[in-house]
């Protein structure tokens, strides 16, 4: 009993956050939304026996990519001080399409046998260890190596180059005038 | 809470997804959707692991992974975008019309 | 050291190293002089070889084939690299041997003006052109030999247009490139259908008798264009424009001989199509007869030995199809000697006055003594003097001739050799006697890198005649003489020739026989008739075709591009350029394919 009445606060403060992080006007507000929607997959991770995972989840999720978009943000803000409008555009379309896939996985819930038994034994964190350096070694490895390409691409494209530095870096004229001019 | 259930709000989650990924205007908006999207894939993940067992979790951590980098040179685009136009509106980004 | 294959795989690599030598490291090309050392040092080993070649070999003794796969395909061996050691191409190998070693040493004096790299440059295409050369006359089947062919065909394009800056030069050495491989066509197609028949590229392939007149006159052909038959004969006086030892490698004893090599190497298969052999008795016949002609008219010293080369391949051709391949192969070798020697000796005079004039010469017996001694003795060799080396293979070309369609073609080779005693006397006359004219005044004799080849040359012009018969025993051949009406014609054609000459010329008389020669010219007619072929027929059937290729070949081209184009532009509009259209386009294809999924 307990459990259904978590699982359906959890549910609804998911559903409600991620509809604020797609509709939010303030690209920060919409940050933060996430970052509820994210804490609540935590908790929900909690209670199907993952603790392990709602923990990175909270580190690296909530910890790092929602600060590494603030970040984002922040650096990409207009000239004068303002955070850029989010406004939603063209909403039927993904209206529609949101609508179209939603039905369409409910229908293919409600076709698929899901029924469970017993749920098995807990996966142990000394188990997710064990796991990733024996059967997964070469998949956790391959990521290693995806990561570190990712930093170094991240940087070779964010980096000033020299011959941009004296022009685009930053926009003499304000960036409506030069949007207006496009 | 049954696994039925979870998929269904995974399902949900992942709609709404979608939807702000198609409706969003601004490249780092657009990043936060595709991370809705990638969590309700997670949640599916450690569901089944949790109501049939499997290496879910493990799933789940390298999809974890794999969307810390993704983010990574997410923001390294839109940083160019911005430094490109001063914006980081999307459709500005259009060099690869036809 | 006396096995011949390795012998002969020496004379082969030696002038291959010389060339590769000096075509990978630059600075030995552009220094010149180690050009010229490496060259001849890659010569002079290839020449020893030759010569062990020849020593060592037994008279009449087993041809020595020494071969490895080459191409190899359908689980069996298409055709072999390697050498074939016979009297034949022994005898050859030293002849090429000897007469681009005696030209490359002599062409250290003569190009001794030109720069540094164009020297080294000099030497290195002479390097090439011996390799060439001798990888055809060792082939063991005829697509080496095809292989060599065709390099001394580049060989020859490359010296001939070694002044390339001269707009003549380049002219004529694409002239000579194309007409030879004009020709060469005849030879490739040749190739092929004896390979479809006979499934094999060897010497001694037999095909049926229809076949082997096809093959024949195809690779005949290929002999006309390289040997300079009439009417294919218009590459060789152009050809002149090459430095004159250039001249003397291609004109004497390599390119134009590799044509009259080749009918003597495959002569079982010439054996095999006697109508070949009439085409063959009336082409060179006709060409010894008109290149005598023209050579009386020409006023480049160079050019009127050009034309006698081109009258000489004409007997030898006479020769052959009259069915004696040992009649042509003996004048060949004679005619590399005295010819070569001409060439040299032309060279040293030119050397000497810088010019080709005949009219700048005059006098020059004086001046420069050695050289026309040596001119002479080649000069009297050509004419057929008894005794001479040109004498006896003349004679013996006549003989086989004697009889054959008609005694016509014998009658026009005893005129020829009439004309050459005759022009032959006249160049003599013009250049080294009567009065000096004003360049001549300063002609004085070159050093010993130029005279030595002449002196070494002189010998064999002279005297390798007496060995017709120890060269007949060596390659396997009969060689008989008689002394019947051919040889004493022959040889007051000869001293006929020369006589006259000396009565017309001998007092600066220029009679009216030789205007109507001059003025007739029929050098540029025929040159001409190349054009008219070249210009109008030629480019009147490629202007047709190039119309149906540009209009209804490129047409279907242009249509299939023209659709592409159009329905990319249709398509075109679909790739708005905007990520938010893209990702719909995902999300689209995605719900159309879980959709396919659930309906399942």
């Amino acid at each position: 009993m307990m459990d259904t009445i978590g699982f359906g606060v959890v549910a609804g403060v998911s559903v409600v956050s991620a509809l604020y992080v797609v509709r939010s006007a303030n690209l920060i507000h919409a940050v933060l939304w996430l970052a509820l929607t994210l804490l609540a997959s935590a908790v929900l991770y909690a209670m199907l026996e993952a603790p392990f995972l709602a923990g990175v989840q909270v580190l690296t999720y909530v910890g790092g990519v929602v600060t590494l978009m603030i970040f984002g943000v922040m650096l990409t803000q207009r000239h004068d001080g303002t955070v850029a409008a989010a406004s939603n555009v063209r909403n039927w379309a993904g209206v529609a399409a949101a609508i179209a896939l939603c039905t369409l996985l409910f229908v293919a819930v409600g076709r698929s046998d899901l029924t469970t038994g017993t749920p098995p034994p807990a996966t142990t964190t000394t188990e997710i260890g064990r796991s990733l350096l024996d059967e997964h070694l070469v998949a956790f490895e391959a990521l290693s190596l995806l990561l570190l390409a990712a930093i170094v691409g991240a940087v070779v494209l964010a980096r000033r180059k020299d011959h941009e530095a004296g022009d685009a870096t930053v926009p003499t004229s304000p960036p409506s005038a030069r949007r207006g001019a496009e | 809470m049954t696994l039925a259930n979870c998929i269904l709000l995974a399902s949900l989650l992942f709609s709404i997804g979608v939807y702000g990924l198609l409706t969003r205007r601004q490249a780092v908006a657009m990043l936060l959707c595709v991370e809705l999207m990638l969590n309700a894939a997670n949640i599916v993940f450690v569901s089944f692991a949790h109501f049939r067992g499997g290496p879910g979790q493990i799933f789940a951590i390298f999809a974890l992974a794999i969307t810390v980098a993704e983010v990574a040179v997410g923001l390294a685009l839109v940083l160019l975008l911005y430094r490109k136009h001063g914006d980081t509106a999307i459709d500005l980004a259009s060099e690869t019309k036809g | 050291m006396s096995d011949p294959a390795l012998l002969a795989t020496i004379a082969l690599v030696a002038p291959a190293a010389a060339a590769l030598l000096l075509a990978l490291v630059p600075p030995l090309r552009h220094r010149g002089a180690p050009a010229a050392f490496v060259c001849i040092a890659g010569t002079l080993v290839s020449f020893g070889a030759a010569i062990g070649l020849l020593v060592g070999r037994a008279p009449g003794a087993e041809e020595v084939r020494v071969v490895v796969p080459w191409l190899q395909a359908g689980g069996r061996t298409i055709a072999e690299v390697g050498v074939l050691v016979d009297g034949i191409s022994s005898v050859m190998l030293a002849v090429v041997t000897l007469v681009a070693l005696c030209v490359q040493v002599f062409s250290v004096g003569y190009m001794h003006d030109e720069t540094r790299r164009g020297y080294g440059r000099y030497f290195a295409y002479h390097a090439l052109f011996l390799f060439s050369m001798n990888l055809l006359v060792v082939a063991p089947n005829l697509l080496q030999f095809f292989a060599g062919w065709e390099l001394v065909g580049l060989a020859s394009y490359l010296l001939i247009g070694f002044y390339f800056a001269k707009p003549s030069a380049a002219r004529a050495a694409v002239k000579a490139f194309w007409m030879t491989k004009l020709a060469d066509m005849g030879f490739l197609v040749a190739l092929l259908v004896l390979f479809v028949t006979t499934g094999s590229f060897e010497w001694t392939a037999v095909p049926t008798t229809a076949v082997a007149t096809a093959v024949t006159l195809l690779l005949f052909l290929g002999v006309m264009g390289k040997s300079a038959q009439f009417p294919l004969h218009v590459w060789l006086p152009d050809a002149m424009e090459g430095p004159t030892p250039v001249s003397a490698l291609l004109h004497a004893a390599t390119m134009v001989a590799a044509g009259v090599f080749l009918v003597v190497r495959a002569h079982p298969l010439f054996e095999l199509a006697p109508t070949t052999g009439d085409v063959m008795l009336w082409v060179g016949a006709v060409t010894a007869a008109f290149a005598a002609c023209l050579a009386l008219v020409q006023t480049d010293i160079k050019k009127v030995l050009a034309y006698s080369t081109c009258s000489q391949l004409g007997y030898m051709v006479a020769a052959l199809g009259a069915g004696s391949a040992f009649a042509g192969f003996f004048h060949l070798g004679t005619h590399a000697f005295f010819k070569a020697l001409l060439f040299l000796a032309a060279g040293s005079v030119i050397h000497a006055v810088h010019s080709n004039d005949l009219a700048d010469m005059g006098g020059l017996r004086r001046k420069i003594p050695l050289t026309a001694a040596t001119f002479g003795i080649g000069a009297l060799s050509l004419a057929g003097v008894p005794g001479l080396a040109g004498f006896f293979s003349k004679d013996l070309v006549l003989t086989q001739v004697e009889g054959r369609a008609g005694w016509i073609p014998w009658a026009l080779l005893m005129a020829s050799a009439f004309l050459t005693a005759f022009y032959m006397g006249r160049v003599f006359i013009k250049a080294f006697l009567g009065a000096p004219s004003a360049k001549a005044e300063h002609a004085h004799e070159p050093g010993l890198a130029m005279t030595g080849p002449l002196v070494l040359l002189a010998v064999p012009s002279v005297i390798a005649g007496l060995f017709g018969g120890t060269l007949a025993h060596f390659v396997g051949a009969e060689y008989h003489t008689h002394f019947g009406l051919t040889p004493i014609l022959a040889s007051a054609m000869a001293l006929g020739g020369l006589a006259m000459a000396g009565l017309v010329f001998g007092r600066g008389r220029e009679v009216a026989l030789m205007r109507t020669l001059r003025s007739l010219d029929s050098g540029s007619v025929v040159d001409r008739s190349w054009e008219f072929l070249y210009r109008r027929v030629m480019l009147g059937v490629s202007g047709v075709l190039g119309w149906f290729d540009r209009y209804v070949i490129d047409g279907l081209m242009n249509l299939t591009g023209y659709a592409t184009l159009e329905s990319g532009s249709a398509v075109r509009t679909l790739q708005t350029g905007r990520v938010r259209d893209y990702a719909l386009a995902v999300v689209v294809g995605a719900i159309l394919l879980s959709l396919f999924g659930v309906l399942r």
